[in-house]
């Protein structure tokens, strides 16, 4: 058996959508036994969006969110299914939940009730508005959720409407913090024993990010209002405009962000100008500023001859920071995640052999563990009351035959 | 210390700047660790510290005489820290380093992997001193491999794991596309989950261990279904903007006043028939948008005629009456003043007054985890050195003489020294 940072620890993951997935999914990455609790329907990701799978019913985002989780089925309507819920719980050391602040208790599983069953449980609830505050009960997804914490309104270009970013952002970001939230509670619990309910907003977790302290903070300090801007403005407004953003070169795209004025003998050297330098024309900032227009043209120039890996090379050796903007394909085949073996080859209950994503962080004191595909509807159903609610194969049978699993 | 937080009792060394770093002591920090915030007189990681009184980074726009204390980035992502200046290019200094390492457990970096292990601190060092100690590297991307010792900043992260291609308008070139650097947050957060797992296996069973971060990586779990859509469809995902592909109409539109916008999403035909009935019959019966084939095939038009209502609404009474109905809705707020009045953030303590020595007294965003119950943390952000005495005396027991020594030799201090890198392209004036 091999031993990990958080084995012994049986997460019952209650939830749907992505959040409270990922959270679960996070802490099963490092030895969590993680038991998927799905509606007799499956999860509504399975079905989510398109490009789904082909021979599967399960879409990337399932497969991605649950992978390594054991699914049980449970139709929380019915009231043997809380008695269930119940009987795991008294088993588990962490329940996580998305449901609407108020659900659980109404079938009779508020915080107190579950605290009754199980006194060391950490229950982690997170939802877009929190337990708490006037728009707990909101409707939300990534576009509304995203809007509410500040992030959106500064992005995008002055005159046009603001834009969200790419993925599903705010969500994975509040699931991730969750996952850090519930490991932080049950070291507490590790030493002084006690369970916890941890209470995560997906808007406070955005708003919370330091993006956004960092734009607050000259306002509430100044008073100053941080508007969108040209995609060639940093932060500071005095970066060498000319290079600053993301830049069209011969096979694809490339994101340039030089540190100040300092690194201005750094870009001519880079691209092959160092006659610049001497030319009085743009010898300090605020000239090169206004002739950023001509300067753009000359690196746009330089830029045009030029792959991204080749340029990769250069931001390297002129040490200014820089990347490759890579399509998910190119992410797959990308050396330096290759050569860590980043990413996991996992063969799926249908055959099909897909390489998903692996640890964020390595504990490198203990081994790795094996990444599994995600389970099927119910797969596990069986296997969990029978082994850990000790339920006889009538029992279980019944349960079936009342739709209650 | 109070005993009710998660990690009480747990000292932490952060050696780091910017965000993914400090960002992970902040969260540290929030969760009752103490946190030692190593800067130092010889270079100032505080951001870009301009002595002009030219930016709100200031209160009140005025850098003071002590610019360094009172940048407001810096002061907002570094609170619940302690503060302590060493100059680890000399023995002094390392030897100090390693004295407080001996009463640690949690040393971690952003820095690439090289620079701890050219002040003579890699881990095979540090754990000399301190056999179970945790140590964290998180470089860009990661400890070994072709790019270990590449530079990089969030912006670059959120290019390579193709974040930035999703990113941004998709009737316009990428080009438009502004920087985000929000990879460094989840570095942050992956961090502090890090630390505690290792913390949990230290107290299982007495061993501490080397933690290898890779930003890139940290961040691609955020992006797994994409990885995944490629490989099972074979077509890479190109940018949506602020629409999905399974419902429609969702964006962002204009409402009263300026640059006001509110974002709506309808997710099924009987929201969409709602949202109709409320606004617009018309629409309900316009070819155009019958059903949700032909909303996703005119969305740019459906957009213009949803515009038309929004516009005459003001964004909150919009949210509220879209919400009281069940149609899902957001205002789209700002970092400053919106965030600053929005009422329910504030019912929920969103926001800490701290009071700085020499910032002064504001709001400032408070912790993102909460427990029910917990105890809340709220200390400012350290002015440089401010904790020095503390750390060396009470902590490590230096003699008087010893820490004046330090003084004298520029190991230890409170101010920039003259000459000393501030971040930016300016050098303090004398």
């Amino acid at each position: 058996m091999t031993y990990s940072a958080l084995d012994d620890i049986t997460v019952l993951d209650l939830s749907d959508r992505l959040a409270g997935s990922f959270c679960a999914k996070t802490l099963s990455l490092y030895g969590c036994d993680v038991i998927k609790i799905e509606p007799i329907g499956g999860d509504i990701t399975r079905n989510w969006e398109s490009g789904n799978p082909k021979n599967s019913s399960d879409s990337p985002l399932f497969l991605h969110l649950n992978s390594g989780k054991k699914s049980m089925t449970l139709n929380l309507e019915h009231i043997m299914a809380i008695s269930i819920l119940k009987a795991l719980i008294k088993k588990s050391d962490v329940l996580i939940e998305t449901f609407k602040p108020e659900k659980l208790a109404s079938i009779g599983l508020s915080y107190h009730e579950i605290k009754s069953i199980n006194p060391n449980i950490i229950l982690t609830s997170i939802t877009p508005y929190g337990q708490t505050g006037p728009y707990r009960f909101y409707e939300y997804d990534e576009l509304t959720v995203f809007a509410m914490t500040g992030a959106m309104h500064r992005e995008g270009l002055p005159e046009r409407y603001p834009v969200r970013y790419g993925g599903e952002t705010s969500q994975y970001f509040a699931g991730n913090t969750a996952a850090s939230a519930t490991t932080a509670a049950l070291f507490k619990r590790l030493l002084h024993g006690g369970g916890e309910w941890i209470d995560i907003s997906i808007q406070e977790c955005m708003a919370g990010h330091p993006h956004q302290i960092g734009r607050r903070a000259p306002f509430i300090y100044a008073g100053d209002i941080d508007k969108r801007v040209s995609p060639r403005t940093s932060a500071t407004g005095d970066r060498e405009p000319y290079a600053v953003g993301t830049f069209k070169c011969k096979d694809g795209y490339f994101s340039f962000l030089p540190l100040g004025p300092r690194m201005w003998p750094n870009i001519a050297k880079m691209i092959n100008r160092e006659d610049l330098l001497i030319n009085p024309r743009y010898d300090i900032p605020a000239k090169r500023t206004d002739l950023r227009k001509e300067l753009e043209d000359i690196f746009q120039n330089w830029l045009n001859q030029y792959t991204r890996s080749e340029i990769f090379d250069f931001v390297q050796k002129a040490g200014i920071p820089g990347s490759p903007i890579l399509r998910s394909d190119e992410v797959l085949s990308n050396t330096q995640f290759v050569d860590r073996g980043f990413f996991q080859t996992v063969t799926q209950p249908n055959g099909m052999i897909l390489k998903m994503t692996g640890e964020p962080f390595r504990l490198t004191g203990l081994p790795k563990l094996d990444t599994l595909p995600a389970p099927e509807t119910g797969e596990h159903t069986k296997e969990i009351l029978k082994n850990i609610l000790q339920m006889s194969e009538s029992d279980v049978e019944n349960l079936y035959k009342e739709s209650v699993i | 210390m109070n005993s009710t937080n998660p990690l009480s009792g747990i000292r932490a060394i952060e050696i780091a700047e910017v965000w993914a770093g400090p960002f992970c002591g902040c969260l540290l920090g929030d969760l009752g660790a103490e946190v030692i915030k190593l800067e130092s007189i010889q270079r100032i990681n505080r951001g870009p510290i301009k002595p002009d009184a030219d930016s709100g980074g200031y209160p009140d726009g005025i850098p003071g005489t002590d610019p360094w204390n009172r940048n407001g980035n810096f002061n907002g992502v570094n609170r619940n820290k302690k503060g302590l200046t060493l100059d680890l290019k000399t023995t002094q200094g390392v030897d100090s380093f390693k004295d407080l390492v001996a009463q640690s457990d949690v040393v971690y970096c952003n820095y690439a992997r090289s620079v701890m292990e050219n002040f003579g601190l890699s881990y095979q060092e540090v754990r000399k001193i301190k056999p179970d100690i945790i140590y964290m590297l998180m470089p860009g991307y990661g400890n070994d491999g072709p790019y270990a010792d590449y530079r990089s900043m969030g912006m670059a992260i959120d290019a390579i794991t193709g974040h930035s291609y999703l990113r941004g308008y998709p009737d316009l070139e990428l080009s438009s596309n502004s920087l985000v650097h929000h990879p460094d947050a989840v570095a942050a957060v992956n961090g502090v989950m890090a630390i505690t797992s290792a913390l949990i296996y230290r107290a299982k069973t007495g061993k501490g261990q080397f933690i290898d971060m890779s930003q890139a990586e940290s961040f691609m779990t955020h992006l797994g279904e994409t990885y995944l859509e490629y490989q099972i469809t074979g077509i890479p995902r190109e940018r949506r903007g602020n629409r999905h592909p399974a419902f429609a109409p969702q964006g962002v539109y204009k409402c009263l006043g300026e640059d006001n916008w509110i974002a709506i999403s309808v997710k099924n035909n009987s929201q969409w028939n709602l949202f109709c009935q409320l606004f617009n019959d018309a629409l309900l019966k316009d070819n155009r948008f019958i059903d949700l084939r032909a909303r996703i095939d005119n969305h740019d038009v459906l957009d213009k005629e949803i515009e038309k209502i929004t516009q005459s609404y003001d964004r909150y009474d919009l949210f509220h009456f879209l919400q009281e109905n069940g149609i899902t809705s957001g205002v789209v707020i700002d970092s400053g003043e919106d965030t600053y009045a929005e009422p329910h953030l504030n019912q929920r303590d969103f926001f800490q007054v701290v009071e700085h020595p020499s910032a002064g007294i504001f709001p400032l965003t408070g912790p993102i985890i909460k427990y029910f119950g917990g105890e809340l943390v709220n200390q400012p952000a350290p002015q440089l050195g401010e904790h020095n005495n503390y750390i060396l005396q009470d902590l490590l027991g230096y003699q008087n003489s010893k820490i004046e020594d330090l003084s004298i030799n520029n190991v230890i201090g409170t101010r920039p020294l003259f000459g000393s890198d501030m971040g930016g392209s300016r050098r303090i004036k004398p």
